[in-house]
Formats: C-alpha cells, sequence, structure tokens
C-alpha cells in the first residue's frame, strides 16, 4: 500500500533528521554563546612603536615616517612592498646615512582618523625624531560619495571637502606643535576608476586636490605631489588587481617621482 | 505502542489530505524563482565589477584573490591593529586561502551557498507560513468536519489524542526542512553546480554593546554551517507550529486561526522597526525568529538581544503554547 | 435481573453558560435492551448522550458504563461503547476502509478480520474503496454504523440515526439495528424524533421534555394500556358528562359530533350498550389502538415535534 510505505519513509526520514538537527542546534548554540579564546584586556593599539623607536635621534640616520591610509601602508602591493621600502631604497641614491623608516598607515583611514590618531600622542616621540613625513590621506573621504547621484553629490562633497579641510588644518597643526622642522610630503589623490567616471566626478576630483594642495603648501615645508597626471592612462599598469590601489609597479613609480622631488632636501641633511 | 498508531493514523491523514504535496508545489516553485533569480544577479555583479575594474573579474580572480591574500597577512603583522580584528582577518585569510586552494571563485554560487541563504531568508517569514498551513488545520480541521468526536470517544484518552497530534506536527516540519532541503540543493545544482560543502564559512561573531565582536570569530565547513542554520530553522518551526497548534485549538476554524497567527507573524515584522525602543518588544515571539542572524554576525533590530536570549524567549512561548494547548483540550465541552 | 446495568445515569445534570440544559437524569439500562430515546428539538437528548461518551463533562451527576465511571475512568468505560453522535462524520479525503482502518488502529482487539466482516455485515462490500466523499447519506450512516460495532461494544448509542434518510432508507436501517441487537448482543440507545421507529424498534422508552425524563416505561406496557376510543354521536355534551358521572372516564370533544376517550379496563361493549340505553344516537365507534407519537403529544402538550 503506496501510504503505508510514505509513512514508513516519513518516519524514517523524521528519525534521522531529528537527530541530525538536534546535533545542529547544540552545535549553533555553542558557536554562537562561546567565551573569547584569548581575554582581548590588552590595550588594542600595541606599545610596539614607541619601544622600538629610539628616544634620542642619531645624527647618522635619517627617520621617515609614513601615515595616512591603505595608500601609506602599501596595500595593493603583490610583492608586500610598498613605500615603506621603494622609498628608502631610492633615498639612498642620494645619501650615505643610513634610513629608519616608520609605517603607521591604517586600512580604511580617513582625515578625521589621522587627527584621532596624532591627537592620542602615541606617535609624538616618532614624529619628534621624524625627518621626512609622508601623508596620503583624503581618499577614503572622496571615495564614498562616488556613488551618490548627482543631486545630492554636489552638496555632500562640499560638507566633506569642508570637514576634511578642516580636519587636514589641525593635523598639520598637531604635526608642527610636535615636529617644526621636517619635510611633510603629501600625496595627491588619483582615480582608480578612470573608464567609468563622469566628467563631473573628474571635476570634484580636481577641485579636491587642488584645495588640498592650496591648503597645505600654506606651510612652508611642504611638498604636494600629484598623482592623478601619473596615473590617468596608466591604471592597467600600476592599479593592482582589487581595482583601487596601486600595484608594485605604481607604489615604485610614486615613488620614483617622490625621490626625484626631495633629492635636494635629502642631500641637505 | 497505540501512541505510534495514533502518529500513524494522523500522518496518513496528512498524506491523503494532500497538504504535504501542496507545501512541496510551493517549494518548488519559490525555489525555482528564487535560484533563478540568484543567478540572475550573479552574471550582473561581475558584469558591473567586469565594466568598473577593467578586468574580467571572474577570469582573473585568482590574481585579485593573491593580492587579497598579501595584504591581508600584512595586515595582520601591522602592530597597529588590536587583536579583535585580528581573529577576523585570520578567518577571512583561511576563507580565501581554501579558494584559492581549490580553485573556486568567492563571487560564483553553488548549490551549499544558495541551500543555506535560502533558509536564512525563510526563517522568519516563509517557513512559518508553511509551518502553520500543515499546523493551524490539525485540530481545527478535525471539529469544522466533525470528525472530533469520532477520536474523542474511543477508549483512547484525550491527552494521548492530543500528543499524538503535536508528534506528527514534528515529525512534519522535518519532513518540510527535508523538502526545502533537497529541493534547494537540486534546483540550485542545477544553475550553480553542486559543490561548495566542505568551503570554510565565518561564524562565530557576537554583538556585544551594539559592537560586533569578532574576537570568537572561527572557520567552520559549509555543510556545518547549513546544518547550524538548518537547526535554528527547526526550532523556529517548532515555536510557530506550537503557537499555531494552541490557536487552532482555541479558535476551532481553519481560516481564523492561520489568519491570526499570520497577521501576528506580519506585524512582527515592522515592530521590531517602529517600537524597537518598546522593552516589552523584545519579548514578543516574532522578532525572535531571525536566529540565523546570531550566526552570521547580522545586527538584531533591537539592542540587547542574543541568541541565548532569543531561545530562552521562544522557548517560553512554546512551552506555555503547549501548557495552554494540553489543558484548553483536554478539558473543554465539544458541542460540534 | 442481577447483572451490572450497562448504562447507568444517575441525577445526570448540565448547564451551560447558566441555562439548565439537563435536569437531573436518571436511568439504567441492562444488557440486550433496545432504548429509545425520546424528546423535541432542545429537550437535552443530544448533551445527555455527549456526556454519556464523555464529549461533555457533567456539571453534577454520574455517568457509569459497565461499571465504570466516564468521568474518572474514561479509557475503560469507553472500551464498552461504539457511538454516532448526529450525523456520521468521516473523513471525507479517505476511503471507507480506510476510516475503518484508522478507527481499528485504536484499539488492539479489532482484527482486519473483525473489519472485514464488520463491512459485509453492514453492506458496504462494493464500495469499500472508493472515498467517502462520493457516498450518499445512507451509505455513511452504514459506515457510521460499522465504525461503531468495530470493537463488539456493550453499548451502541446511535444519536438522531436517521436523520435526513430516506423512508427505504430507515426501513433499512431498522433492519440492520435489530440485527446487530439480537446477533451481537448489543445493547442498543436510540435517540430519534421519528416516534414511529422507536415505537417499531426499541424495547423501553423514556421521553425527556426540557431536560427532564418525563416518563420511562416499556412499550408494549404503553400501548396496552393506552386503547383510545372514538364515538360519533349526536349529543356529544351530554355523552362526555354521562361518561364522567358513571365511569370516571374523561372524554373530550374532537370534531362537532365526535368524542375520544381513553376507557382503560373498561369493557368497550358495555360503554356502547350504556350510551344506546341513555338514548344517545351512536353512528360509529372505532377503537384505534395508541401510538407512542400520541403518547408523546400527550406528555409534552403538544410541543412542536419534528
Amino acid at each position: 500500500m503506496l501510504k503505508k510505505s510514505m509513512w514508513y519513509s516519513i518516519l524514517a526520514i523524521a528519525c534521522a533528521g531529528f537527530i541530525l538537527l538536534a546535533s545542529g542546534f547544540y552545535k549553533a548554540i555553542m558557536v554562537t554563546t562561546m567565551d573569547s579564546p584569548q581575554s582581548s584586556s590588552a590595550d588594542p593599539i600595541t606599545q610596539t612603536p614607541e619601544d622600538s623607536t629610539h628616544s634620542s635621534k642619531s645624527p647618522n640616520t635619517i627617520q621617515l615616517l609614513i601615515l595616512g591610509d591603505s595608500v601609506a601602508k602599501g596595500t595593493g602591493d603583490e610583492k608586500s612592498k610598498g613605500f615603506s621600502s621603494y622609498l628608502p631604497e631610492n633615498f639612498k641614491n642620494n645619501t650615505s646615512k643610513e634610513i629608519l623608516v616608520q609605517n603607521a598607515g591604517i586600512d580604511g583611514l580617513e582625515s578625521i582618523g589621522l587627527l584621532e590618531q596624532l591627537q592620542s600622542q602615541r606617535l609624538e616621540k616618532v614624529i619628534i625624531n621624524s625627518d621626512v613625513i609622508f601623508i596620503s590621506i583624503g581618499g577614503n573621504d572622496i571615495r564614498r560619495i562616488l556613488s551618490l547621484n548627482t543631486l545630492e553629490k554636489d552638496d555632500e562633497f562640499n560638507v566633506r571637502l569642508h570637514s576634511y579641510q578642516s580636519n587636514l588644518k589641525l593635523i598639520f597643526k598637531e604635526l608642527r606643535r610636535t615636529n617644526p622642522n621636517s619635510i611633510i610630503v603629501f600625496l595627491g589623490l588619483y582615480n582608480p576608476y578612470e573608464r567609468a567616471t563622469s566628467l563631473e566626478d573628474a571635476r570634484l576630483l580636481n577641485t579636491w586636490n587642488y584645495n588640498t594642495q592650496q591648503l597645505i603648501e600654506e606651510d612652508r615645508n611642504t611638498l604636494f605631489i600629484p598623482t592623478h597626471d601619473l596615473l590617468k592612462y596608466n591604471l592597467a599598469r600600476y592599479i593592482a588587481q582589487d581595482g583601487l590601489h596601486p600595484n608594485s609597479a605604481g607604489y615604485q613609480a610614486l615613488s620614483n617621482r617622490i625621490s626625484k622631488s626631495v633629492e635636494s632636501f635629502l642631500t641637505g641633511l | 505502542m497505540k501512541l505510534f498508531s495514533l502518529i500513524e493514523n494522523e500522518v496518513i491523514k496528512m498524506i491523503s489530505k494532500k497538504r504535504l504535496m501542496f507545501v512541496f508545489a510551493i517549494l518548488v516553485v519559490l525555489i525555482s524563482v528564487f535560484a533563478y533569480g540568484q543567478n540572475h544577479t550573479t552574471e550582473r555583479t561581475k558584469a558591473q565589477l567586469t565594466q568598473r575594474m577593467g578586468i574580467a573579474a571572474t577570469d582573473d580572480w585568482r590574481k585579485l584573490a593573491d593580492q587579497q591574500l598579501i595584504d591581508m597577512k600584512n595586515r595582520l603583522d601591522n602592530p597597529y591593529r588590536d587583536e579583535k580584528d585580528k581573529s577576523s582577518l585570520r578567518v577571512r585569510i583561511e576563507q580565501l586561502q581554501y579558494n584559492l586552494d581549490n580553485n573556486i571563485n568567492p563571487l560564483e554560487q553553488s548549490a551549499a551557498k544558495f541551500t543555506t541563504r535560502f533558509m536564512e531568508q525563510s526563517i522568519f517569514l516563509f517557513l512559518p507560513l508553511l509551518v502553520i498551513m500543515l499546523a493551524a488545520d490539525m485540530v481545527s480541521g478535525e471539529s469544522s468536519s466533525g470528525t472530533i468526536k469520532l477520536l474523542l470517544v474511543r477508549n483512547v484518552p484525550r491527552w494521548k489524542i492530543l500528543l499524538s497530534k503535536y508528534l506528527t506536527l514534528m515529525i512534519l516540519e522535518v519532513i518540510i526542512l527535508f523538502f526545502a532541503f533537497v529541493l534547494s540543493v537540486l534546483i540550485s545544482g542545477f544553475f550553480f553546480g553542486f559543490g561548495g560543502w566542505l568551503a570554510p564559512v565565518a561564524t562565530g561573531f557576537k554583538v556585544i554593546a551594539g559592537k560586533l565582536d569578532t574576537s570568537t570569530v572561527l572557520n567552520v565547513p559549509q555543510w556545518h554551517y547549513t546544518l547550524m542554520v538548518y537547526s535554528l530553522a527547526y526550532f523556529v518551526a517548532i515555536v510557530i507550529g506550537s503557537i499555531s497548534f494552541m490557536i487552532s485549538i482555541l479558535v476551532k476554524s481553519t481560516a481564523a486561526s492561520i489568519g491570526i497567527i499570520m497577521s501576528t507573524l506580519v506585524a512582527g515584522n515592522f515592530i521590531s522597526y517602529f517600537l524597537s525602543d518598546w522593552k516589552i518588544t523584545r519579548y514578543m515571539f516574532m522578532v525572535n525568529l531571525r536566529l540565523t542572524d546570531y550566526l552570521s554576525g547580522s545586527f538584531q533590530p533591537i539592542e540587547g538581544m542574543t541568541m541565548l536570549f532569543s531561545i530562552s524567549v521562544l522557548l517560553g512561548w512554546t512551552i506555555a503554547s503547549i501548557l495552554v494547548s494540553f489543558l484548553y483540550f483536554t478539558n473543554q465541552d465539544i458541542l460540534v | 435481573m442481577q447483572q451490572t446495568p450497562v448504562l447507568e445515569l444517575s441525577n445526570l445534570r448540565k448547564t451551560i453558560k447558566g441555562k439548565a440544559i439537563v435536569k437531573g437524569v436518571n436511568l439504567t439500562l441492562y444488557p440486550s435492551q433496545i432504548f429509545g430515546f425520546l424528546g423535541p428539538n432542545g429537550a437535552g437528548k443530544t448533551t445527555t448522550i455527549r456526556m454519556i461518551v464523555g464529549l461533555i463533562k457533567p456539571t453534577e451527576g454520574s455517568v457509569k458504563i459497565c461499571g465504570y465511571s466516564v468521568t474518572k475512568d474514561f479509557v475503560k468505560a469507553l472500551s464498552n461503547v461504539g457511538c454516532i453522535i448526529e450525523s456520521p462524520d468521516m473523513y471525507k479525503y479517505l476511503t471507507g476502509m480506510e476510516n475503518l482502518l484508522q478507527f481499528a488502529a485504536m484499539n488492539k482487539t479489532i482484527s482486519r478480520q473483525r473489519v472485514k466482516d464488520v463491512v459485509e455485515m453492514v453492506g458496504l462490500q462494493h464500495r469499500v474503496n472508493d472515498k467517502v466523499s462520493t457516498y450518499s447519506l445512507g451509505m455513511r450512516q452504514r459506515l457510521g454504523i460499522a465504525q461503531a460495532i468495530l470493537a463488539r461494544p456493550k453499548l451502541l448509542i446511535l444519536d438522531e440515526p436517521t436523520n435526513g434518510l430516506d423512508p427505504a432508507g430507515i426501513t433499512e436501517f431498522r433492519t440492520l439495528i435489530r440485527k446487530l441487537a439480537y446477533e451481537e448482543g448489543m445493547t442498543v440507545f436510540v435517540s430519534s424524533h421519528l416516534l414511529l421507529e422507536i415505537q417499531q424498534m426499541c424495547d423501553i422508552v423514556s421521553i425527556i421534555k426540557q431536560g427532564s425524563v418525563i416518563k420511562t416505561a416499556q412499550v408494549q406496557e404503553i400501548l396496552k394500556h393506552n386503547d383510545k376510543i372514538e364515538w360519533q354521536l349526536n349529543a356529544p355534551d351530554k355523552a362526555i358528562s354521562l361518561l364522567r358521572e358513571h365511569w370516571k372516564i374523561e372524554a373530550i370533544q374532537l370534531k362537532k359530533n365526535t368524542i375520544s376517550a381513553d376507557i382503560g379496563q373498561h369493557p368497550l361493549d358495555k360503554l356502547n350498550e350504556f350510551f344506546i340505553r341513555e338514548g344517545l344516537a351512536l353512528t360509529y365507534c372505532s377503537a384505534k389502538q395508541n401510538t407512542l407519537e400520541d403518547l408523546f403529544l400527550d406528555l409534552t402538550e403538544g410541543d412542536e415535534i419534528v
């Protein structure tokens, strides 16, 4: 009888299923309610940078501090080198001194984040001893508004630019308070989405870069390095697989440009 | 083993009523539509990525994954990063490594991913609907047709009759999930291939004080994750089944009981948005149904809810429903 | 008879929402009796039956079936009962056989062979594998009886069993019940408003009105002692007063020249002689056997019965 055999198969499935589901349920509870394997009571930001830095500056070294977002950090370099490796390699051509690098770059950092990082005084000792301070910031500030529609975009852009500018002012104030003499190298923004960008967006990016340059060059010891021109027609060569960060070649090209610009400054040290 | 015969009777009635076939048919239609839609979405995402990045993301995914893997390994060494981020990074690295080792494009769908996702999306409305279709009829159906009299004048105590019906419901809830699982695998496998069961999936997120705590995150194999999702779905099915069962005993009309419980469920979906700061809201069963969100680490609509909290609330409702059902049923006068 | 009663109701009462539906029913039935339960609609027949089978809990009083209390010893008490309450509602989406197997599964004592035997007993063997939804009312009734007698109950309760059956169906049904009572030795409890049915089928009858039993008696006894006579004569008023004075018989005037009276033990020929002696012109006289319906109408004072 058909119904009888259906009943037996239903019973078999139900029994097996019930045991399986009960074990899964137990597992699900365990997974979501277990305790942390390690107690994360330690200060989230490790103290390593301060500890490793020399408390007094040796005269035979040039100290390079890299601040800012993922580009500062070197994200996208398939050889995992980034500015931390390429800049010292290039600098060696112009100076005989030992070059020490500190990279404090953080992925996804916005201008407000950098400001907080500086105001926390955690990097104070490093900043005091730095000869060259390299900053890449702002990409994450502007990236978010590119996806908005045209109407909102203009307003939002102005709001963002405004807060970015005031953050930037404070960043410089903070750096100069700690170290008035170092040279600050500031990296301009490029457009990784050249092919998918409207004229309007290109205009916004230029406005951003222009305003940034205006602002930071109020400080006499600061250098603005444009990147837009270098990457515009070389995206395929210089942009990494993620479509956003420079690749190894890109970092090298940018490093070359930066080194050229600071050549004479380095020899003077 | 009289209880066993009683359950057999109930199951045979369910089979003959064609209710199970109906549930089966609904699942076939819905899963087919979802799978087709999912397929469509995946294709579009790929096209968008290709256009935006100027590369064929589908073909070149290995390079991209390699890149991400290196980046993440670097980040792991970064002294400026806190320990919490690191554990979630490690989990991501494991996943990418698995994809690379097994040549699985993370953008591609798989039957395993779809089957899991389908149940995650069904757990708060669609699955309860299927359960209600079976549960709401179990007692009220017999009341309205008058056959309840035939059952209750046997030499079998009333609680035993009701227990057999409740156990039958629990059996059929397994069958619903079994149907949903098998159909999801078969239909989505046709679109996306049948693989993906061993891929690592991250779970173990916790929300503490409104923030996602990732310190306990770990990878489990996909089949393991799927099993957990379906187990939680079964728990939800039992909860909804018990409540519908109670309402069907109290109301005695199938249509009315389906109406009551469905509107409660639908209302629950926006109650969690509009009344989220009202303390009582969190004790309603409707806002606690999305148990799988605790596995995937999605935020709960109301702050301070945890897996244990939700399960306790749901368990409370279930036990109360069963108690009311049995007390009322064994004492009521049958006047139909 | 010193046997345990099959059914014993003592002071059975039920109040629903403040309204007394059944007001203290007492009844004792012994094996192999066919009992008729009579009363107009709303008199409390169905409520009483539901209390007997445990569908409703009595407000007061007790029901004992074969010595077991229905409220305290439900399972043992109900092992001795088979019943149809109002309409024979069966699972329409199952076949007749599947329906019977459902009930057979609920009682270990019922074998496959018994199910087959019962199907033949009620004459359903040709249609038993069809869905119940295709059955006529008469066939459903037979299926209802089949499920009721499956477990060889000592007490078979049939509530309004002939509701909606056509005359041929009723005759068929009556034969079946008689056959069952004698072949299977069951006590049968029938409630019906078809009084003629009860009269032809039952041994004992109880009449219930507004929740109380107003008369319980052997059907034969009631009929024997209640012969009714009708006379057509020229002066009905004089005849009525004469009957009252000389014979202590209460007569009533039916039509212009017709009177009717219950003469009890008085011989009819003597009465006719008496009328002629008194100078009354007697044109017609008939001795009509009393029916239960007349009795019923008398007792319930002409309440509407369907």
